[in-house]
C-alpha cells in the first residue's frame, strides 16, 4: 500500500508541472501571470551561476544570525530567572503566552518607524518574535525538574553551581532545545515577512522588488531558492534539536 | 515542604508588571527617546480617538474585519471538507497527507508577491492569504480527527448493524468535533497572520494603508494607536475562539 | 539506652505545615523523642501521614523542625550533612541523563573526592549491591528493584556513618521486596551502620529492624518502641519461626487502630448507622 501511496505524491508532483507547463504553453497563461516552467528553471540557473543571490542571501542570514542570538541570550536568561520560583512562573508564564497570541507582525510599522528601513528593525522585530517560544520552553523545562531529583543532590551535598550544572539543566535540556528550534523558526519566518513588507534588500524584498517590475520568471526563480534555503535551514534546526535532545 | 498559599495574587503581581512597562515605556518616551520615534503611552491613549475619526481609518478597520470574518469562514468551510476527504480512508490519508504537511510547512510569505498580482490590491487577495494560512491546521486536525477513532467503538457500532453512513454520522462525526475546534483555534491566528500580512503588504483603503501613512508621517501616536486597536482585536476575536472551544469541549466523551 | 552511644538524638520534636489560623494548617508531628544507638536499624512504621517521613527528613537536617532539636554525634543538625548522612528515597532518585556508575559517582563529585578514588569506591558499591555489570546502563533500562539498589550503591558509596532510607522498596512488588531485603540485612551486617528505616510493610519492620518505633495516627506521635531480638544476618528462616508471627501480631494491633483512624470513615461505622437509623424509623 505504501508504493501505492508514493506513487501518488510523484504522480501529484508531476501533474503539478505538467499542469504548469501546459497553462504556459497551449492555453496561453500569459507569462505575465504565470512565467513557463524552462524559463523559470533557466533564470534560476543564472541566479545561482552569477552568484547575485549572495547579497541579498547574506543580507537575510545575517539578520537571522543577529535576530537568534539576540532572542535566545534574553530568552534563556529571562526562563532561568523566572523557573526559579512557582511565583514567578505563575505570574509571567500567562503574560508571555498571551502576548504571544497577538501577530507580532503587527509591531513591524512601528519598528519601521524607530529603527528604519535598513536590518535593524527586521533584526529587532526577529529577535522579539523569537524570545517568546524560547523564554516560554526554558521556564517549562527548569520548572518542570522533579523535585525529588533535587533534593536527591542537596542531600548529597551539591553546591549551587553543581545544582545547575549536573541537574537542572540536563533534566531541562530537551524542552529547552526544542524551544529554540521554535524561536530560531519563527525568527526566520518573521525576517522573510519583514523584508517583504517594507525593506531594502534581502531575499524577501528582492522577490518583492522582480514582483514590481514583472520579472516574472526570475521572481519565481528567486521564491523557489527562498524556499529551498528555508527548508534546508529548518532541517538543520530540527537536527540540532534531536541531537540535544538525545544527549 | 510547600507553604499553604502564597499571600500576593498573582493576577495582582501580573498587573503590577504590566503597569511598570507602561510606566518604562512612558518615561523612556517623554524624557530619552525623539517625539519623532516614539510616543509615551498616556498620549497614545488620549489621542485614540483622533485616530478613529480620521477620515478612512473607521472603514479600513470595517473592512479588515470583514476581510478576517471572510477568510476565518472560508477557511473553516473548506479545510473541514479537504480534512474529511482526506482523512476517511488510509489510502488517501497516507498519499495526500504528506503533500498537506508539506504545504503547511512552506514559509507562505514568500508568495504573498504572487497573491497580489492574481488577486488585486483589494480585500480579494487579503481573504485569498488569511484562507491560505488558515485552511492547513484546520485540514491537519480534521484528519487527525476522523482517523484516531478507537477501533473498539467502530466495533461496537458495526455489531449493532449500523451502515457506513450511520457509522460516520454516528460515531466519526463526533468523534472529530473536539479536533474540529482545536483547529479553529489554531485557524483564527494564522487567519489573522495571514490577512494582517497581506493589509501591511499593500492596501488601498484597509488598515495597511494606515500604518504606511503614519509610518510615513512619522506620527507616532497614530501610529501606535492603530497598533494598539488592531493588538486589541485580535485578543478579542482569539478569546472568542478559545471560549467556543471550551464550550464544545464540555459535550466531549472521555 | 546510654546518650553516648546514640548516633542519633532526637528530642520532642514537632512539625507542623501551615501558618497559625490557616484552615489547612496540618501538625504532621507532636513531640517525637527517640534514639538511635550506633550501628543500630531502627524502622519507623506507621498509618499514612503520620509524620514519619517527615520526621526522617528532619533527622537528616533536610527540614527545619518547627520545635525540638536533632543531634547526630556532637553537631545540632541545622542542614544536610552530607558527610555523616546518605539517602535512599522511594524512587526516582536516580539521574536519568546519566549511567548508573555516572550516578553512583555524583554524591562523590560533589564533595570534592579525587577521580581515582570515585571510580574505586563507585566499583566496590555496586559490586556489594550486584549491579557490577550494568554500570554502564541507563536507569530507564534497568527494573525497579535494579534502579533502587543503583540508589543504594550511592549512598553506601559516600561511606557515612548514617544511613536514612525513606521507604526504598516501596514501589516495588512484593517478591522483590522479599529479596531485597534478604539481600539488605546482609549487606547491613557487614557495614555496621546507623540506619533509620521508614516502611509500610509490617514484616519487612520485623524482618529488617533492631527497634521498632510505632507512630499513632496524625498528629504523629511515638506510640510505642518494640525491640526485635536476633542477630543479623537476617535469615529466610527467621520469617516463618514463632518470634517473628509474635512480633508481628503484636505491631499489629498496635496500628490497627490508628489506621483505622487515619481513615475517616470505614464501611462498619456505615453500615452501623444505617442498621441504627432503620432500626430508629422502624
Amino acid at each position: 500500500m505504501l508504493i501505492g501511496s508514493r506513487a501518488v505524491q510523484v504522480g501529484f508532483l508531476v501533474g503539478a508541472v505538467a499542469l504548469w507547463h501546459l497553462a504556459t504553453a497551449r492555453w496561453a497563461v500569459s507569462p505575465l501571470l504565470l512565467p513557463r516552467p524552462a524559463a523559470v528553471l533557466r533564470e534560476l540557473i543564472d541566479v545561482l551561476a552569477t552568484g547575485e543571490f549572495l547579497g541579498d542571501l547574506g543580507v537575510t542570514l545575517g539578520e537571522l544570525a543577529a535576530a537568534f542570538a539576540l532572542s535566545s541570550t534574553t530568552g534563556l536568561a529571562a526562563g532561568y530567572l523566572v523557573s526559579r520560583s512557582r511565583y514567578w512562573i505563575e505570574v509571567f508564564e500567562p503574560l508571555l503566552a498571551g502576548a504571544y497570541s497577538i501577530p507580532i507582525i503587527l509591531f513591524l510599522p512601528l519598528y519601521v518607524l524607530f529603527f528604519g528601513l535598513g536590518p535593524a528593525s527586521k533584526i529587532a522585530l526577529g529577535a522579539t518574535i523569537g524570545f517568546f517560544p524560547i523564554a516560554m520552553n526554558t521556564i517549562a523545562g527548569f520548572g518542570s525538574v522533579e523535585k525529588i531529583h533535587i533534593v536527591a543532590a542537596r542531600s548529597m551535598g551539591c553546591s549551587q553551581y553543581q545544582l545547575f550544572r549536573r541537574v537542572l539543566v540536563p533534566a531541562a535540556l530537551p524542552v529547552i532545545v526544542t524551544g529554540l528550534r521554535m524561536g530560531f523558526t519563527i525568527a526566520l519566518l518573521s525576517i522573510l515577512g519583514s523584508e517583504t513588507i517594507s525593506s531594502l534588500s534581502g531575499l524577501g524584498h528582492r522577490i518583492v522588488h522582480l514582483a514590481e517590475n514583472m520579472h516574472m520568471a526570475r521572481m519565481f526563480a528567486y521564491i523557489a531558492f527562498a524556499v529551498a534555503i528555508a527548508v534546508v535551514l529548518n532541517l538543520v534546526a530540527t537536527l540540532l534539536e534531536e541531537r540535544g535532545k538525545r544527549s | 515542604m510547600r507553604k499553604a498559599h502564597s499571600p500576593r495574587s498573582p493576577a495582582l503581581a501580573r498587573l503590577g508588571a504590566v503597569l511598570a512597562l507602561l510606566c518604562v515605556w512612558e518615561v523612556a518616551a517623554r524624557g530619552f527617546v525623539d517625539k519623532m520615534f516614539l510616543s509615551p503611552p498616556s498620549r497614545v491613549f488620549s489621542s485614540l480617538d483622533v485616530v478613529l475619526r480620521t477620515p478612512g481609518v473607521p472603514e479600513a478597520l470595517g473592512i479588515t474585519l470583514w476581510e478576517l470574518g471572510a477568510a476565518f469562514a472560508l477557511s473553516l468551510a473548506l479545510g473541514l471538507a479537504i480534512g474529511l476527504a482526506v482523512g476517511l480512508h488510509r489510502f488517501s490519508r497516507r498519499s495526500f497527507l504528506p503533500v498537506v504537511l508539506l504545504l503547511y510547512g512552506m514559509p507562505q510569505i514568500t508568495i504573498l508577491p504572487l497573491f497580489i498580482l492574481y488577486f488585486g490590491i483589494g480585500p480579494a487577495s487579503k481573504i485569498a492569504f488569511g484562507v491560505s494560512h488558515g485552511v492547513f491546521p484546520v485540514i491537519v486536525t480534521v484528519a487527525a480527527g476522523v482517523q484516531n477513532v478507537k477501533p473498539i467503538l467502530l466495533l461496537a457500532a458495526r455489531s449493532m448493524g449500523a451502515s457506513r453512513a450511520q457509522i460516520f454520522r454516528r460515531v466519526i462525526f463526533p468523534h472529530m468535533i473536539p479536533s474540529f475546534f482545536a483547529g479553529m483555534r489554531l485557524a483564527m491566528s494564522a487567519t489573522l497572520l495571514g490577512v494582517l500580512l497581506a493589509e501591511l503588504y499593500v492596501s488601498s483603503a484597509g488598515i495597511g494603508h494606515f500604518t504606511t501613512l503614519f509610518t510615513q508621517n512619522f506620527d507616532p501616536t497614530k501610529l501606535l494607536g492603530l497598533v494598539a486597536l488592531l493588538a486589541a482585536m485580535a485578543i478579542v476575536l482569539n478569546e472568542i475562539v478559545r471560549r467556543v472551544e471550551v464550550k464544545a469541549g464540555r459535550f466531549r466523551s472521555a | 539506652m546510654k546518650a553516648l552511644a546514640a548516633a542519633i538524638r532526637i528530642r520532642n520534636v514537632s512539625h507542623h505545615f501551615g501558618e497559625e489560623g490557616d484552615p489547612r494548617r496540618v501538625i504532621a508531628l507532636r513531640d517525637a523523642t527517640l534514639d538511635v544507638a550506633r550501628g543500630e536499624l531502627m524502622c519507623l512504621i506507621g498509618p499514612s501521614g503520620c509524620g514519619k517521613s517527615t520526621l526522617l527528613s528532619i533527622a537528616g537536617g533536610l527540614v527545619a523542625p518547627s520545635a525540638g532539636t536533632v543531634e547526630i554525634g556532637e553537631t545540632r543538625v541545622r542542614g544536610p550533612l552530607p558527610r555523616e548522612v546518605a539517602y535512599v528515597f522511594q524512587e526516582n532518585a536516580l539521574f536519568p541523563w546519566n549511567t548508573v556508575a555516572e550516578n553512583v559517582k555524583l554524591g562523590m563529585l560533589f564533595q570534592g573526592v579525587p577521580e581515582a578514588e570515585r571510580e574505586a569506591r563507585a566499583e566496590s558499591a555496586l559490586e556489594a549491591v550486584g549491579l557490577a555489570e550494568f554500570a554502564q546502563h541507563f536507569p530507564d533500562q534497568l527494573s525497579g528493584g535494579m534502579r533502587q539498589r543503583a540508589a543504594l550503591a550511592r549512598a553506601l558509596s559516600l561511606q557515612t556513618g548514617i544511613l536514612l532510607m525513606d521507604e526504598p522498596f516501596g514501589a516495588l512488588d512484593e517478591q522483590t521486596r522479599m529479596i531485597l531485603g534478604e539481600d539488605l540485612s546482609v549487606l547491613l551486617a557487614e557495614h555496621r551502620k546507623s540506619i533509620i528505616f521508614v516502611t509500610h510493610s509490617l514484616g519487612e519492620a520485623v524482618f529488617l529492624a533492631d527497634r521498632v518505633a510505632v507512630f499513632s495516627a496524625r498528629p504523629g506521635t511515638i506510640k510505642k518502641i518494640i525491640e526485635v531480638d536476633e542477630p543479623h544476618p537476617r535469615r529466610p528462616a527467621f520469617v516463618t519461626s514463632a518470634k517473628f508471627h509474635a512480633l508481628r501480631d503484636e505491631l499489629y494491633s498496635l496500628l490497627h487502630d490508628e489506621i483505622r483512624k487515619t481513615v475517616s470513615e470505614s464501611a462498619l461505622d456505615r453500615a452501623g448507622r444505617a442498621g441504627g437509623a432503620a432500626g430508629a424509623g422502624g
